[in-house]
């Protein structure tokens, strides 16, 4: 045979396997329905909410939900101006949000509200309409919190006045603002009682009735030296038991008793040799509490004195039985927010105001899985589902 | 609606005012808090805004005493700021960009100006009722404190005590007087 022949046979039989191919193909990729859209399954102990204030762009806060195994982001919330955190209740089905508006985007009539949002769907339900107080702050976990019986949500408000707004969960109805008069912020300590922090290092033991009226308060003793060595607000919570860092870096734990809250005996996360080489906790959420291991997860890094609200690019991991400082995670980025999932087989995951990222670990062997980038603009608090 | 403001034309505001201007130039900061601090939490007395806001502007120092940039963040009276610098935003060390309004209250400072050797009371009001200037962002903690000592800490947005709001553009460092 000449060769052109062949040339043009081997045309001829490619351009017949090509049309088989679009053939077969074809008829492997089924036409879609329009208008799907995907509905969550069960929340895993693995995913978490990674809350972005959108620092840049205050009207549009947001909370990504993201799963740690996959690294997939799930689903998202659009959640207002100046946003601090969403607020699972331990009971699931639907996701709490306090939220703030403006009639014209930055101006015009602001309105407050906590958004009820279907936990399957990601879309909103139920909106209860509260004073429009809500603290406009750097997001801290202590801004607002649930009661213990998920019954009451409390937002801790700013105006500069300080109160707490009361709002029942299970009504979804507005009950009412309890003034807390130089003191701030929400740490529930039972189904009908929280406490704030006072500017002079005393508490301030709010109870509630059953109604979420004001049932009464209760002032401590000072038992932070506010002067001296004050207390990191960025407090985490393991049973009865409130855990708070110091600048200084001496752990003190505040446990809630039926007489109210106590002081328990503080212990130093650094050595002397560690804090004469200048080690200190930092961040904006830089604590975080495994219950069920009873590990205790810091931030640190090497600064001076006034260095709280650095990033650090190591976790140093606490036995709070012992005391004794069990293993340091060395992080892939500079963060300043963790969480640990609460299952067997915790994830670690760390995030920072300066990068829109989400850095997962194996919370146990402290070893790096994988990064979701990029996630919102300036991701603050990071919030189990 | 708006969040509730201190009038500040009152005359209980200007002598609140007053009062606390002449203490801010006498005391140092830490007497300040250790004395006057402890003082109103112990006692459970509710904290009033102090108004700064609409106080009057103090005399400018020359050139040679205010030495440094202010649309950097390592100038001198920047120890204690956190937010969009407004001299990058249309305004100054101590006035606010057009068509924004100074917040009322707000938290100070205490920085020291290499120039004079003075220490200085540095007002950081906030500048509110546009979204965020986004230049110049500036974030130093010198004597910053936690969320439950409002009067020293930086985290809270404090376009709270203004009139339209806590739309956050950017911030001030206004000087209030010398701290010793």
């Amino acid at each position: 045979m000449h060769a052109p022949n062949i040339r043009r046979l081997v045309g001829v039989l490619l351009a017949g396997a090509f049309a088989s191919l679009g053939q077969v193909a074809s008829a492997q990729l089924p036409a879609e329905p329009a208008g799907a859209v995907e509905q969550l399954n069960q929340p895993s102990p693995h995913w978490v909410w990674v809350n972005d204030m959108a620092f840049f762009a205050f009207p549009d806060g947001k909370a990504f939900l993201v799963d740690g195994d996959s690294g997939r982001m799930l689903g998202m919330l659009s959640t207002g101006f100046s946003f601090t955190a969403v607020v699972p209740p331990r009971g699931g089905g639907v996701i709490y949000a306090p939220e703030t508006y403006f009639s014209r985007g930055t101006r015009g009539t602001r309105t407050d509200v906590v958004t009820v949002y279907d936990a399957v769907q990601l879309q909103p339900v139920a909106e209860i309409e509260i004073p429009p107080k809500r603290a406009s702050l750097m997001p801290t976990p202590g801004a607002q919190a649930l009661t213990d019986d998920d019954r009451f949500l409390l937002i801790y408000n700013f105006t500069p006045s300080q109160s707490v707004t009361v709002v029942d969960m299970r009504a979804r109805k507005f009950v009412g603002e309890i003034e807390t008069a130089g003191c701030a912020l929400v740490y529930p300590t039972g189904p009908r009682s929280f406490f704030s922090i006072c500017g002079d290092g005393a508490l301030l033991e709010t109870t509630l009735t059953d109604e979420g009226t004001l049932a009464g308060h209760e002032r401590t003793a000072e038992l932070i030296d506010v002067l001296k060595d004050p207390l990191s607000e960025k407090g985490v919570r393991r049973g009865d038991t409130w855990l708070f860092a110091s600048f200084e870096g001496v752990l003190h734990p505040l446990r809630a008793t039926g007489a109210g809250v106590e002081a328990q005996p503080t212990w130093p996360l650094f050595t002397p040799q560690e804090l004469a080489q200048h080690w200190r906790t930092g961040g904006l959420q830089h604590l975080a509490v495994h219950e069920g291991s009873g590990r205790l997860f810091a931030i640190v890094h090497q600064g001076g004195p006034e260095t709280r609200k650095e990033l650090g690019q190591q976790v140093w991991v606490y036995d709070l039985s012992s005391h004794r400082r069990v293993q340091i995670i060395k992080t892939r980025n500079k963060v300043g927010s963790i969480q640990v999932s609460q299952d067997s087989q915790p994830l670690l995951f760390a995030c920072s105001l300066e990068s829109n990222r989400l850095d997962i670990y194996d919370a146990t062997s402290g070893k790096y899985l994988r990064t979701v980038e990029p996630l919102g603009l300036t991701p603050t608090v990071l919030v189990l589902p | 609606m708006t969040p509730r403001v201190p009038d500040i034309g009152s005359p209980i505001d200007a002598l609140v005012e007053r009062m606390a201007r002449d203490l801010a130039r006498r005391v140092s900061r830490r007497s300040f808090l250790g004395n006057v601090g402890a003082l109103l939490f112990s006692t459970g007395v509710p904290l009033l805004p102090v108004a700064r806001g609409a106080s009057p502007t103090p005399a400018r120092p020359d050139a040679a005493a205010d030495s440094g940039d202010p649309q950097t963040c390592e100038y001198w009276r920047h120890c204690a700021i956190d937010g969009f610098l407004c001299a990058c935003c249309g305004g100054s060390t101590h006035s606010c960009p057009p068509g924004t309004e100074a917040s009322a209250v707000t938290w100070v400072g205490t920085c020291h100006n290499p120039a004079d050797g003075h220490d200085y009371i540095v007002s950081y009001n906030d500048c509110c009722g546009k979204s965020q200037c986004g230049r110049c962002l500036c974030n130093r903690n010198e004597g910053d404190k936690p969320l439950y000592m409002p009067f020293k800490s930086n985290d809270y947005n404090w376009c709270a005590g203004s009139k339209v709001g806590i739309a956050y553009h950017c911030s001030t460092a206004r000087l209030v007087g010398v701290a010793k």
